[in-house]
């Protein structure tokens, strides 16, 4: 009973913690009509009568639907440097292979870092820094995807590797396999459903990351979306929006379908 | 739920024909799945290497490892006579701007998790078809409906469009960052929220029903209780993922860290820039502390 008590106390505190923060942070803002550009107002109008009227002309969905190939494709080849980075990493992080209790901790703490390092920083960040160093290639993008991606990937991949039944694994060591061999008969086969269903809400992540990758130049609905608003042309910026919505809510299903198999 | 999955285990055999059909299906979706993404991989690369004509070894040239060179080199202040990061009023200035941040984000979540709130429990599909507040109406479903769709327009469509969006209609500084972050994480906190709702265990409900409560008693004394943990984890690590995210609203004029990031970045104020990301990497590191010691009391 006194247990109970303070745990409710715990949440009550961290409740009213929270809600004092946010009012915190309302002072931030200087409120009042300053707020708003001069026509700020009627450019919600605008944007809302748009949005019920989006650019539905061929050339614009011409437009649109290559756009979305192309956010995919660098979305793809990202993810798929993400994945590699992340179970290289992943495996070492999670300390499975090494054989010694000083070499494994040695290997958990440093890959741990790492990945930590590498999902520290956003992706358009290192997009930012790949560019800034190298210039403007579609690799900037897909390895600016692939740091970050790899780097919760690979962390979440160890996770899951650690918390493999114990029980399969000591009757493979028992019979005298190796640590490799425990690997790809033990911990890979086991891990595998979560580990692919984990890849597959990143996928989702990885479309929008990717569409935002424009903004340092690359094509994509993202790039489509800054010239439709530099132009001012908000039907045209719906029509993107609603084909990035589009893929999203595909990738969302695809995985969802995936998911119950896979777990189920 | 370890017990419910042997019983279902246990239970399989009997219903032969079931198993293999789902079986079936199973495999299905698997090997279709497996297949579409190597197609998608395969077409991906095919594409950036041919229509894109990217390649590798010019990205990795002489001439690039040279400019790479220099722009690190640049970036650590080797060659300046004042690298800002020695200054102690560039320091003032980063930590007035990570405070602005950290505002920031905290607003953010604030909005999204207000949002949320009001929305979750219509949200449920357990609510909508009655097994949660005993009661099915068409406007349950409406409501149910709408609020899904605002879920995914909202969750689609990324931070820095919404930001895009938003600086139209506000001048630039701390309110549209927060908000363009709010209404992503409205989207993604609400459906992760719903779920909660829907996992709920309906029994206890069901025994302050039978009790007599009414529908706002069974709110407040059957499912906030249940959900809160969860649903402050959730919130916690959101509140994380919106602290890396707040550079890049930023990038478009929104304030805080980001803003300074792009300007410095316009004027090539390198150490300025390695000021403003180590500034951004302590804040990440700060926020992921924080919210593993409150998320510890959360549970």
């Amino acid at each position: 009973m006194p247990r109970q008590f303070l745990d409710l106390h715990n949440r009550t505190v961290l409740s009213i913690f929270l809600i004092a923060a946010f009012i915190w942070s309302l002072f931030s803002v200087q409120w009042g009509d300053d707020l708003f550009h001069p026509g700020g107002k009627a450019t919600i109008l605008q944007l809302v009568k748009a949005f019920f009227q989006p650019d539905l002309s061929s050339g614009t969905l011409q437009v649109a639907l290559i756009s979305a190939w192309r956010t995919i494709v660098y979305a793809t080849a990202g993810m798929s440097v993400a994945v590699i980075l992340a179970l290289v990493f992943g495996v070492l992080a999670s300390g499975i292979l090494a054989e010694k209790t000083i070499g494994r901790m040695a290997s958990i703490g440093f890959f741990r870092g790492l990945l930590g390092f590498m999902r520290a920083i956003h992706e358009l960040v290192w997009a930012w820094l790949f560019v800034a160093a190298a210039g403007l290639s579609p690799f900037a993008a897909i390895f600016a995807l692939a740091i970050p991606y790899g780097g919760t990937l690979g962390r979440i991949f160890a996770d899951i590797l650690n918390d493999v039944p114990r029980e399969p694994l000591k009757s493979l060591q028992a019979s005298g396999a190796g640590k490799v061999q425990q690997f790809f008969y033990g911990y890979f086969p086991m891990a595998m459903a979560d580990m692919v269903s984990y890849t597959m809400y990143r996928f989702e992540c990885a479309i929008r990351s990717a569409t935002i990758m424009s903004f340092i130049g690359l094509g994509g609905l993202g790039y489509q979306i800054n010239i439709a608003l530099q132009d001012l042309r908000y039907d045209r910026v719906w029509t993107h929006i609603f084909f990035l919505i589009g893929l999203v809510v595909l990738v969302d299903f695809w995985s969802n379908q995936l998911r119950r198999r896979l777990v189920a | 739920m370890k017990a419910e999955q042997e019983i279902s285990r246990m239970l399989r055999p009997k219903r032969c024909s079931n198993r293999v059909v789902s079986f079936a299906r199973r495999l299905d979706t698997v090997k279709i799945s497996l297949w579409a993404v190597l197609i998608l991989v395969t077409a991906s690369w095919a594409f950036i290497f041919t229509a894109d004509g990217a390649s590798l070894t010019a990205y990795f040239s002489a001439r690039n490892l040279y400019y790479a060179k220099k722009f690190f080199s640049n970036m650590l202040g080797l060659g300046s006579e004042a690298p800002a990061f020695l200054l102690a009023e560039n320091w003032l200035n980063g930590l007035k701007l990570t405070y602005e941040t950290l505002q920031m984000s905290v607003l953010a979540i604030g909005f999204s998790a207000i949002g949320m709130l009001f929305t979750v429990i219509p949200a449920a599909r357990t609510a909508a078809d009655g097994s949660l507040t005993l009661k099915s109406t068409w406007y349950g479903w409406l409501a149910f409906g709408f609020i899904r769709l605002l879920y995914i327009f909202s969750r689609a469509v990324p931070e820095l469009v919404w930001a895009m969006l938003i600086i139209f209609i506000f001048k630039p500084g701390i309110l549209p960052g927060a908000l363009a972050l709010g209404l992503h994480n409205f989207g993604i906190l609400g459906k992760l929220c719903a779920e909660v709702v829907e996992d709920l265990d309906l029994r206890p409900i069901r025994s302050l029903r039978a009790s007599g409560a009414g529908t706002w008693q069974l709110l407040f004394y059957g499912v906030f209780p249940a959900v809160t943990p969860k649903f402050l984890t959730f919130l916690l690590y959101r509140w994380e993922v919106i602290i890396r995210t707040t550079i890049i609203v930023g990038f478009v004029g929104a304030g805080g860290l980001g803003r300074q990031f792009k300007l410095s970045m316009s004027w090539f104020h390198y150490t300025d820039i390695t000021l403003l990301l180590i500034c951004y990497f302590l804040l990440v590191i700060f926020a992921d502390l924080c919210s593993g010691l409150l998320r510890r009391l959360a549970q």
